[in-house]
């Protein structure tokens, strides 16, 4: 009994300590720190990446004879065993794996 | 009707609405800025840098918060790991010995005039303690929503409650009730 009214007794205390505390200007100030508005600019920054990769498509399209070099990596891929594009597949697999994984546990440890 | 605070949060991702940012921050800065004075043992400059520097990482970040806990919850944490990341970077510059963050002076040997003040009693706690009872007593969390601010098991909540409750009491029996 006595231990629930000492208990109840320091809640009680401890609530009173955390009386409210009066802005007094904290908001305005934090917010003159806010940075300006972020769409404007994320849809610029949109516009650029697509704008350069489509010259890049275009610029390497006319460069290497009209894409002749796929077709020329295809064939080379097909002539290949069976064993070394297995090889090759797991690398690759193996790459993203890690890349995608590093992404996420970067993002994860952020957002803590 | 008064907006909610996953209205406002809406309102900030989806306008970018600086209005409703500032209504969250009025919201919240008193329960961020008490739980930081407390942390920082009442240095009322330093917790409003580190309360201001939580508003404006919780605006950088808002898109992550997912409203799986309640948005205080979510400052809280934001607001511990600021105060943790603070320590952390003063210890380097200043060599504070770690003793200072973790294990503070015993308090049956300090000065029973200064007993009365319950501030001074919390101070005397280990952080983990002190967090655990800001957060749970003071400020109205369940042990649940206190382990996710601080990143620890539940389990552990419950036991620094405990020990810290039992160490306020015996700091202040003389000021308890009769």
């Amino acid at each position: 009994m006595d231990e629930e009214l000492h208990e109840d007794w320091l809640d009680a205390r401890l609530r009173e300590e955390a009386a409210y505390i009066d802005d007094a200007g904290f908001t305005a100030q934090l917010m003159q720190k806010v940075p300006a508005r972020r769409t404007t600019r994320t849809s610029l920054r949109g516009a650029v990446l697509l704008g350069i990769t489509m010259l890049a498509c275009v610029i390497t399209y006319l460069a290497s004879d009209g894409g002749h070099f796929l077709v020329s990596a295809v064939q080379t891929l097909a002539a290949m065993p069976l064993w070394i594009l297995f090889v090759v597949a797991t690398f690759c697999a193996v790459v993203v794996t890690v890349g995608a994984a590093s992404a996420a546990y970067l993002q994860v440890r952020d957002r803590s | 009707m008064p907006l909610t605070d996953a209205d406002l949060v809406a309102r900030v991702l989806v306008h970018d609405d600086h209005h409703a940012f500032a209504e969250l921050v009025r919201n919240h800065q008193s329960a961020i800025r008490g739980l930081l004075r407390q942390l920082t043992r009442n240095d009322l400059a330093l917790a409003d840098d580190l309360a201001q520097e939580t508003f404006l990482r919780a605006y950088r970040h808002l898109s992550s918060f997912r409203g799986e806990a309640k948005f205080s919850t979510w400052l809280y944490r934001i607001a511990y790991n600021c105060f943790r990341e603070d320590a952390r970077k003063r210890k380097e510059l200043v060599g504070i010995d770690e003793t200072m963050l973790e294990a503070q002076e015993d308090p049956q040997v300090t000065d029973p005039a200064l007993k009365h003040d319950l501030m001074h009693a919390l101070s005397l706690l280990p952080l983990h303690e002190r967090s655990a009872i800001l957060l749970c007593c003071q400020n109205g969390l369940s042990h649940d929503e206190a382990a996710r601010v601080l990143d620890i098991p539940l389990g552990t909540v419950k036991t620094n409650v405990l020990r810290g409750r039992e160490k306020l009491k015996k700091t202040l029996a003389a000021w308890g009730p009769a």
